[in-house]
């Protein structure tokens, strides 16, 4: 923690369009071909290739939403078909800008978690998350998750500097792609009417303005219904709610991914299948109060947090997601010295990133293995991200306990 | 007692009257799309193969490259394993005597493998016998014999039976122990008609005597050929040196070299196939039984029976108006997708010119609806596109003006 970042290859001017420029000649060798159909980079939802079909149908006229392949929202569908161009080499630009667009958001948002215009980590948060490989590789995969995490980030940066509405904006287009995101919504309204600055050291009984809360979650649903309207525009009709969003409570598309919902469903008999889906649905929303009320003195680790179990437990989920949380934890440098394993964390990570694409070949190209054993790798990557996420977790609260003083013993009040 | 009879009577009859009112409606519509598309006329939706060598030992290999022979022509042209019974006596690719272990060849000089690939052999061994076979044909089976083996046909399956290995007059031989005679045949066959298991069968056997085994079937719609006469017998094609014994018999290796020749597109029809068997080539004189068919065997195609094709008619659904496909093999015409001009390479030409001088309007009219629509359609997905991402931008707009 103490090394010097003065280095001058470090600044953020340097390495942001360093590595975008990386990053597209990356896409420009070629290895965008090699990983456009990795199910680890990108699921049935976030797929390049399904997009370009949803473009090609809608292009002819036909219904994409009729067919039960195409589940990217309508809004893509308008964008790539109308404004943007939705061939390979502009898709690797676009998410190369994404990836830029978050690096930036995400240090604007450890600025003014710090109240500084400008730091010298500067360039290293934005390289941490950049060079993260579960961030690197679904972009060169052409995969829409980047944009996902971008989109979160965008949200997080405005609340961080209390724009309320481009922050809600953000959110409800994120949501739109991916209904999990309004979950968000609670730590990001905190965050909006509190501050982003750290706070993790001193917790307190958090004080905010309640009658504010109310006009924003209006205000946020306000953007998902004019955002609605504009997907029902698009795809003439409703179909594209239960083949967008309700793919995510259905779970119609068992392609094997990263996550630990695809294997329990293809093994599930059918009598169970609706019980078990409201179960692992409503899962996710056990954690966003226990979350916002812990960490009430400081929303935006609450929201760290929560992108983290999202990553974890969601349905669809691509390395993309986890790797959101794992370069988020570059701006809580104050929690650093209380984590626990952070070396079994990394090395748990390492272990799980070489076994799935690993065992993801055995099982499909090869033959020679088995689901069980994608699905073990999986386990195991699940393993590493809850031993990052409760490390964290640990961390945030130790450091309000401070340092041990020896004949004092530290006491809940 | 009696009221009650009576009256059930009268709703059986009534039920079964309307029902023959509705199914001849149906019957309309079906043989309306039978009739509507090539001169073929058939009304079968699908196709099945029953395929039985039944001799036994290493020097009657070519009974079982004859089997084989037509196990490899029906897949080929297009009936899948899953409708294939294949009966072989005995396992001549792995008998110890075969010189190459893995392959039954079909000629002297070995140039054709017909074992090499994906074959499925559902009766092997002393399985085949001939109450297996009977049992097969009428689908009196036990329980617990496999879905594989079962012969799953309806009223609407054109089913072709081959069968190859020793006969006589008015029989054929079983693995040296027990013979099937032309009556056997017969009933089995009319069992099947009674239990409407087929729409029509195809029957050809390749034995000494062949013609006499088909003598005596009384159930209609069968198309019946053999290999030789009463008094005659069939004989070998040729034998390969190395192998040391006769490959393929006579008939069937000229009727192999025929469907080679084929492809599912095919027209040739089965005046086409016994006419193109040579009776000084094969020094026996075939023979044909088509008094029970009833279509003329100049317009029955060869891929009614030995191929696995259909007809497919697209209907569009928002004119109302029904497309012809007016080609066999299986290709429809699309009206949204625009590879019009890609199907033409697909069809025989003249076929083609045929089918377009009697429908030239139709086909011409509904090129340029679905053309025109797919503008249309892209014109109004453009719109929409642009419509939700102006709605996008005046939202974002609006967000950049309140902060």
């Amino acid at each position: 923690m103490s090394s010097s970042y003065s280095s001058p290859l470090l600044r953020l001017g340097v390495v942001l369009p360093a590595l975008t420029v990386l990053k597209l000649s990356a896409h420009l060798a070629g290895v965008s071909d090699v990983l456009l159909h990795d199910h680890q980079l990108s699921s049935p939802l976030t797929s390049f290739s399904q997009l370009q079909e949803g473009l090609y149908l809608f292009r002819h006229g036909i219904d994409p939403y009729n067919g039960g392949t195409f589940r990217h929202s309508p809004l893509l569908l308008a964008l790539f078909s109308s404004v943007l161009p939705s061939s390979k080499v502009f898709m690797a630009t676009l998410l190369a800008l994404c990836d830029a667009v978050a690096a930036w958001a995400l240090v604007r948002t450890w600025r003014a978690r710090q109240n500084v215009p400008s730091s010298a980590r500067d360039g290293l948060v934005a390289a941490a998350y950049l060079l993260n490989p579960y961030n690197l590789l679904p972009s060169l995969a052409l995969s829409t998750s980047p944009l996902e995490s971008a989109l979160l980030l965008l949200a997080v940066m405005f609340a961080s500097q209390k724009k309320a509405a481009p922050s809600l904006l953000s959110l409800a287009f994120l949501s739109h792609l991916t209904p999990n995101a309004i979950l968000f919504l609670p730590p990001l309204l905190l965050l909006l009417l509190t501050d982003p600055h750290s706070h993790l050291a001193s917790p307190q009984k958090i004080s905010f303005k309640r009658h504010k809360v109310l006009p924003l979650a209006v205000e946020f649903l306000l953007y998902v219904g004019v955002l609605t309207v504009a997907s029902t525009l698009v795809a003439g009709n409703l179909n594209w709610v239960a083949q967008t969003w309700g793919t995510w409570f259905t779970l119609p598309d068992l392609t094997p991914n990263v996550g630990m919902w695809w294997y329990f469903f293809t093994e599930m008999f059918d009598h169970f299948r609706p019980f078990f889906l409201m179960v692992f649905s409503v899962h996710l929303l056990i954690y966003v109060a226990p979350l916002c009320i812990k960490f009430q003195h400081d929303p935006l680790y609450a929201l760290f947090i929560l992108t983290g179990i999202l990553a974890t437990f969601k349905a669809y989920p691509t390395l993309a997601d986890m790797g959101l949380f794992l370069s988020m934890i570059s701006i809580f440098p104050e929690t650093f010295p209380y984590l626990r394993f952070p070396i079994v964390t990394s090395l748990l990570h390492l272990h799980s990133a070489l076994l799935l694409p690993l065992f993801h070949h055995l099982w499909l190209t090869q033959g020679t293995g088995n689901a069980n054993f994608y699905y073990a790798s999986t386990l195991v990557f699940a393993c590493s991200n809850g031993a990052a996420i409760l490390d964290c977790l640990f961390a945030g609260l130790r450091i309000a306990v401070g340092k041990e003083v020896d004949g004092y013993d530290v006491v809940q009040e | 007692m009696l009221p009650l009879t009576l009256f059930h009577l009268f709703l059986g009859l009534s039920v079964s009257l309307l029902g023959a009112f509705a199914s001849d409606h149906q019957e309309e519509t079906v043989k309306g799309f039978f009739g509507r598309n090539g001169t073929s006329q058939s009304t079968h939706t699908n196709n099945w193969a029953v395929l039985v060598c039944t001799s036994r030992y290493w020097f009657n290999y070519r009974h079982m490259s004859n089997a084989l022979s037509m196990y490899r022509t029906v897949k080929r042209l297009g009936i899948p394993d899953s409708n294939i019974i294949l009966m072989l006596a005995d396992d001549a690719s792995c008998n110890a005597r075969n010189k190459f272990p893995g392959s039954v060849y079909a000629n002297p000089g070995r140039h054709l493998d017909l074992y090499g690939e994906n074959v499925e052999v559902d009766y092997r061994g002393y399985e085949v016998t001939v109450e297996n076979l009977i049992r097969v044909l009428t689908g009196r089976v036990e329980p617990s014999v496999p879905r594989s083996k079962r012969l799953l046909t309806d009223e609407h399956s054109n089913i072709f039976v081959y069968m190859a290995g020793h006969g006589g007059n008015e029989f054929l031989k079983f693995q040296d122990n027990e013979e099937i005679s032309a009556f056997d045949i017969a009933d089995a066959f009319e069992q099947m008609y009674q239990k409407k298991r087929y729409n029509e069968i195809f029957f050809m056997v390749d034995t000494c005597q062949a013609n006499s085994l088909y003598s005596k079937l009384y159930s209609p719609n069968i198309l019946a050929t053999g290999s030789s006469q009463v008094g005659e017998n069939s004989y070998s094609h040729s034998s390969d040196k190395d192998l040391g014994v006769a490959v393929i018999d006579a008939y069937t290796h000229y009727v192999l070299e025929l469907m080679e020749g084929i492809n599912k597109t095919s027209q040739s029809t089965m005046q086409d196939l016994f006419s193109s068997i040579d009776p000084n080539k094969i020094n026996s004189h075939p023979g044909v039984r088509s008094d029970l068919f009833r279509r003329p065997l100049d317009k029955t195609l060869i891929t009614d029976f030995f191929g696995g094709v259909s007809q497919i008619e697209v209907v569009d659904d928002e004119e109302g108006v029904e497309e012809e496909a007016g080609l066999v093999g299986g290709n429809g015409k699309d009206s949204v997708s625009s590879t019009a001009p890609a199907q033409a390479s697909f069809a025989i030409p003249e076929r083609r010119a045929s089918h377009s001088k009697r429908h030239i309007e139709p086909v011409s009219n509904t090129s340029t609806t679905s053309e025109a629509k797919e503008l249309w359609g892209w014109v109004g997905s453009s719109t929409r596109a642009w419509g939700a991402v102006a709605l996008f931008g005046g939202l974002v707009g609006w967000v950049r003006m309140r902060s």
